[in-house]
């Protein structure tokens, strides 16, 4: 199932099968879990994605072959669904036409009603596929069929901080504010990325997230509490250390 | 022995003036590129002649030079692109051991050859990391690493620890760049998707390097490769190095600032050591591919 590939001289890749489905991605963060777990020498870095595992490594300390035998032996489980270390989010965001910006654009081209399409993003228990794009930028997925859509064909030059935004088959976080296209439904107080931390990132691939609607004010209470460094981070799901 | 602390004031920032050290690791799955030299045989080679460990920070300076106010006794070394480098209005060499008495200032004219300069200062340098480096940081740099960011009136502070006797790298060392130059590449991971025309297309012509190319990477200008691929590429995990083609047919060649993960088809990968000379490829120079041999 699994393929090996030389990537570059200093990288290896491992394709899965090529498809965005939740029982795949398990066995990719089940394999980046063993690789770690098992400290590999010379390996330097993992980059996860939806169906694939990059694994840097320095191949003056070990070469490509040796590498690809060490990892096609470790043992990654024989259920990697069972993975006690993932981890579930329950993110707060505000749905009001303040922060979702495309929100009635999209009511209109789904033809759901604003309160259908915050109901489908708020039950839907979404899995982190992937960081990319930005410091702590998020790929979720599955959006629901019904809230799948295209990236906007005017990307905005700013979308504002912690925008949530759905594009595809996929919803996200805009951990700062950047040029994106993505159809932005609304705003979160909590910051994912927050560099006063030393461990800057909230989320990783493989955590779990499930969106909580919110009031204005929860959203400006919670904010305050985030800025006075007053917020209990056990409220959302966070606990311990990710790395 | 002279212990005093060296201070660097810019005076002029020049077009790309930054800091980088061997780069950010360990951080790509949370978005966060690895940033480093451009050119990490010159980088390693300036920070040998002045003393310094390998992952030492120094300047990297891009096609237009900085002026730099060196106060302190110091020793520098300048290698990659002769960019006409001058202490105190008078020219000094490339590749060497420099030594400057209480102060001078660091100046640059024309530029000869090759796109980044290297600038070594022995000691420590006393700068911000950012997740474990001082390499500039590629989103934001001036609020997550506001050392690293050098423009006009910016101050460095560099702690000399000894003096070298002199160090000269050997002439035949040091690089010739050519116009084109010709890079190796090993296959890409998706290599085999593309047709043997579009194979052909890419390793027959000549790129050109487009202006609109920095650290994230490099737009190549050619005949647009006719793409079929026979499957959709799911967003992957992206390395520096990694050449990828567009919908369009375009080639980009991405370099250390890259995003990390994309889902364009990869035809191919710079090896290791041909990335350093695509580093020192100025816009409008020429760029051949040729695959890399077994066993060479």
């Amino acid at each position: 199932m699994k393929s090996f590939h030389p990537y570059g001289e200093e990288a290896l890749l491992i394709n899965f099968e090529q498809a965005i489905k939740e029982t795949i991605h398990q066995q990719v963060i089940a394999l980046k879990t063993a690789i770690e777990a098992a400290q590999l020498p010379s390996v330097s870095f993992l980059i996860p994605a939806y169906c694939s595992l990059t694994v840097g490594y320095n191949p003056e300390e070990l070469d490509y072959e040796t590498l690809c035998v060490l990892i096609k032996n470790l043992e990654t489980g024989a259920t990697p669904a069972i993975n006690n270390q993932t981890r579930k989010l329950t993110i707060p965001v505000c749905y009001d036409e303040e922060f979702g910006l495309d929100l009635k654009e999209l009511s209109t081209d789904k033809q759901l009603s604003i309160q259908e399409i915050i109901k489908l993003h708020t039950t839907t228990l979404f899995r982190v596929y992937m960081l990319g794009f930005l410091p702590g930028f998020t790929y979720m997925g599955k959006l629901p069929e019904s809230l799948v859509c295209s990236r906007k064909t005017s990307p905005r030059l700013r979308v504002p901080a912690l925008s949530v935004g759905l594009a595809g088959y996929q919803t996200g976080i805009y951990p700062s504010e950047a040029p994106g296209g993505w159809q932005i439904i609304g705003r979160t107080p909590i910051p994912i990325f927050d560099t006063r931390k030393e461990h800057p990132f909230l989320c990783q691939a493989g955590d779990q997230v499930q969106f909580e609607a919110i009031s204005k004010k929860a959203f400006y209470k919670i904010s305050k509490k985030v800025e006075a460094r007053k917020f209990n981070w056990k409220q959302i799901g966070c606990e311990g250390k990710i790395k | 022995m002279n212990k005093h602390t060296i201070t660097l004031t810019i005076q002029k920032t020049g077009l790309h003036t930054n800091i980088q050290d061997t780069g950010r690791i360990g951080y790509q799955e949370f978005g966060v590129p690895s940033g480093g030299v451009m050119d990490r045989t010159a980088a390693a080679t300036a920070n040998w002649l002045v003393g310094n460990p390998a992952t030492t920070p120094l300047i990297e300076i891009t096609l237009m030079g900085p002026s730099i106010r060196i106060q302190g006794s110091a020793q520098i070394a300048l290698t990659g692109a002769n960019l006409s480098p001058q202490l105190n209005k008078g020219t000094i060499p490339m590749y060497e051991t420099l030594t400057i008495n209480k102060e001078a200032t660091l100046s640059f004219g024309k530029a000869i050859n090759g796109c980044r300069t290297y600038l070594a200062i022995g000691g420590d340098w006393q700068v911000q990391e950012w997740l474990g480096s001082s390499s500039a940081a590629t989103t934001t740099p001036s609020t997550l690493t506001p050392d690293s960011v050098l423009q006009k009136n910016s101050q460095l502070k560099i702690q000399p620890r000894f003096f070298l006797p002199k160090r000269i790298y050997e002439v035949n060392l040091r690089p010739i760049y050519s116009d084109p130059a010709f890079i190796k590449v090993v296959p890409g991971p998706e290599f085999e998707l593309f047709s043997p025309y579009a194979i052909a297309s890419f390793f027959s012509q000549t790129y050109t390097i487009s202006n609109d190319s920095n650290r994230m990477g490099y737009r190549l200008i050619g005949k647009d490769l006719k793409i079929k691929l026979k499957r959709e590429v799911i967003s992957s995990g992206i390395v520096p190095g990694t050449i990828q083609i567009s919908n369009s047919g375009q080639a980009i060649l991405l370099m250390r600032d890259a995003q990390t993960t994309g889902g364009y088809p990869r035809i191919a990968n710079v090896i290791s050591k041909d990335l350093d000379t695509v580093a020192q490829l100025r816009p409008r120079e020429g760029i051949r591919f040729e695959l890399k041999q077994k066993g060479v």
